[in-house]
């Protein structure tokens, strides 16, 4: 199937190549009658012939049309112009020569400018497959990155988990039960941490080229945001979250899991940078044909000098979280590229009077209601 | 003692053991089956009243065994998969599953599945062919009418269709295919987007501050809480 098609392009761009070749010879013909006209000498017709043969030579992509169009364009020469006219016989004894000159003055120009036209393809190839390599190595290098600092980090809650696991097995009839609920809580903390991490490292193998490979369709805002709250209640969080969708229907055009996996990371860190009790606002509103999803808490907020770094890859905002849990510094850098991927922005600031604000914009969905 | 008979399909066995152990602590009576084969056959011969099915089983597709199990029982099926598989979701669910669980999920989610479950099929009696009430909601089919708290909702025909076929199916996660079929009899890409936006308007229109009737399932469909 595929091959047919290849052999049918191939047919039809030579077909195609053999019409412009013969337009041209016959525009060079036409072109010479009217030299004739103004009585100018052989000299100038076979010149024309000649320039018509470099065209050709740009134009066409096969070195054979620049030869095949230098024999017809001496052929031509030969029929139309030269005693007697309109045949192949020429009684005048220095048009052989003539005849050959020009043939091989056409041909060697001909190729020579076919030649150059494939040394530009041929560069212009280089330097693409130069930046494509380029593009290669850095998002293998990122890659890199990411694979040593995931398995660095997924050393330790793992380590966490399968010790205490063996304390339970082997010591369990010696613990106090103060000590097995410690060694439980900590089991289910880290293994939380690690689901979280796995979503995350999910959606970033998605990235490509610093694109993400979207799943678009019209969704509602309001259900995508009540959807990521949902995920964050499972983890018994002493938050209080509030949401103001101000009872307005918002159709957005995005990719849901994704950007519920957005605001899913931007309450992960409402949670951690905060202290219990906190207060977590989700707003959501309509601007011109944006839509914009702030989350907010009242927190100790972020200085401005760190505000520009915390998009960055593996940032984690140095000691300041709370405790002292751990953070793969991917959540955010996930987050920019899904919202710059939908043609949206995200960005940070200050609440008033104390904590941060993220915020990012999502285009809004066309909907055509079918009654 | 729980009266129900629960089927546990699964081939892992650390999720299968955690499943029973859930269960068994909730007094829930359980039967398992590590082989789609196994799990055909064990529904015929001890008729359990919830199945849970891995979709990913050894020898055949989770998706077949709905498929086998549905030409003959009407058994509610709880399909357990991995989060990357929306798709294989939706086909089970299309292919008569009744709700879904993701993996990795926690054990209150389990119980509170099988609770909906079983409410469904406990007050559906209660139900007559004239009238359905769920809580504060009441549809009398019989005049097209459709009452929140006691006071009648005013629906555009497209909501009172959507409203009905939620109602017919409750406790059952309905795929967004099924519903455009079902109200509009044929599915486009735009009916998909209205689809959302009815659904979104008929919500506000049904909750007041209290439990949702109508839950929404991101890139699913939608299903209505038996309260």
């Amino acid at each position: 199937m595929e091959e047919k098609k290849l052999k049918k392009g191939i047919i039809s761009s030579a077909l195609k190549d053999m019409g412009i070749s013969l337009s041209i010879l016959a525009a060079a013909t036409l072109a010479g009658y009217v030299f004739k006209a103004f009585s100018l000498t052989d000299s100038d017709i076979i010149m024309l012939y000649i320039i018509a043969v470099l065209v050709i030579s740009i134009i066409t992509s096969r070195m054979q049309y620049c030869l095949i169009s230098s024999v017809i364009g001496v052929g031509l020469f030969n029929y139309f112009f030269t005693y007697p006219e309109f045949s192949l016989s020429a009684h005048d004894a220095g048009y052989p020569v003539t005849f050959v000159t020009m043939f091989i003055t056409a041909f060697i120009a001909g190729s020579l400018a076919n030649k150059l036209k494939r040394n530009i393809l041929i560069a212009e190839q280089n330097a693409k497959e130069k930046e494509e390599a380029a593009l290669l190595a850095q998002n293998e290098r990122l890659r890199a990155n990411m694979l040593r600092s995931i398995s660095h980090d997924l050393r330790t809650p793992l380590t966490s988990i399968s010790g205490n696991a063996s304390t339970l097995i082997s010591n369990s009839l010696t613990l106090d039960e103060e000590a097995r609920q410690q060694i439980y809580s900590d089991i289910y903390t880290e293994s939380m941490w690690l689901i979280g991490l796995v979503e995350n490292l999910l959606y970033a193998t998605r990235i490509e080229d610093g694109k993400m490979q979207l799943n678009r369709s019209v969704e509602i805002l309001d259900d995508i945001v009540q959807e990521a709250v949902k995920h964050i209640d499972r983890t018994h969080q002493k938050r209080m979250i509030y949401i103001d969708t101000h009872d307005e229907i918002i159709p957005v055009y995005a990719d849901a899991n994704l950007i519920v996996q957005v605001i899913v990371n931007l309450l992960d860190n409402s949670i951690k940078y905060t202290e219990d009790d906190s207060v977590i606002r989700i707003s959501v509103r309509k601007e011109g044909d944006t839509a914009v999803v702030s989350v907010a808490d009242n927190g100790t907020g972020i200085p401005q000098t760190e505000k520009e770094k915390v998009f960055d890859m593996f940032y984690t905002g140095g000691n300041r979280s709370s405790d002292s849990r751990r953070s793969l510094g991917l959540g955010l850098t996930l987050c920019k590229s899904i919202i710059n991927s939908h043609g949206g922005t995200i960005s940070i600031g200050d609440n008033e009077p104390s904590g941060t604000v993220v915020s990012f914009t999502l285009p809004i969905g066309d909907v055509k209601i079918h009654e | 003692m729980n009266e129900c008979l629960v089927l546990v399909v699964e081939d892992d066995k650390p999720i299968r053991n955690l499943i029973t152990t859930t269960l068994k602590m909730n007094d829930y009576r359980y039967i398992t089956a590590s082989k789609g084969n196994e799990a055909i056959m064990l529904n015929a011969s001890n008729k359990p009243d919830i199945i849970i099915l891995d979709l990913g089983l050894p020898d055949i597709d989770g998706v077949d065994v709905i498929e086998h199990i549905r030409t003959w029982s009407d058994v509610p099926i709880i399909i357990v998969s991995a989060r990357s598989e929306d798709q294989d979701k939706i086909t089970a669910l299309d292919r008569g599953a009744d709700d879904y669980l993701t993996k990795p999920f926690s054990v209150e989610e389990l119980l509170a599945r099988l609770r909906v479950i079983q409410r469904r099929h406990m007050k559906s009696e209660n139900n007559s062919i004239t009238e359905f009430v769920n809580e504060r909601l009441r549809i009398d089919y019989v005049s097209g009418c459709v009452y929140l708290n006691e006071n009648e909702l005013h629906l555009t025909p497209i909501e009172y269709k959507l409203l009905c076929l939620l109602a017919r199916n409750v406790g059952k996660v309905l795929t967004h295919k099924y519903i455009i079929q079902n109200v509009w009899g044929s599915a486009t890409e735009t009916s998909e987007a209205s689809l959302r936006v009815f659904m979104a308007t008929l919500r506000k229109k049904l909750d007041d501050s209290r439990q949702p009737l109508i839950q929404t399932h991101i890139g699913i469909g939608y299903r209505m809480m038996k309260l």
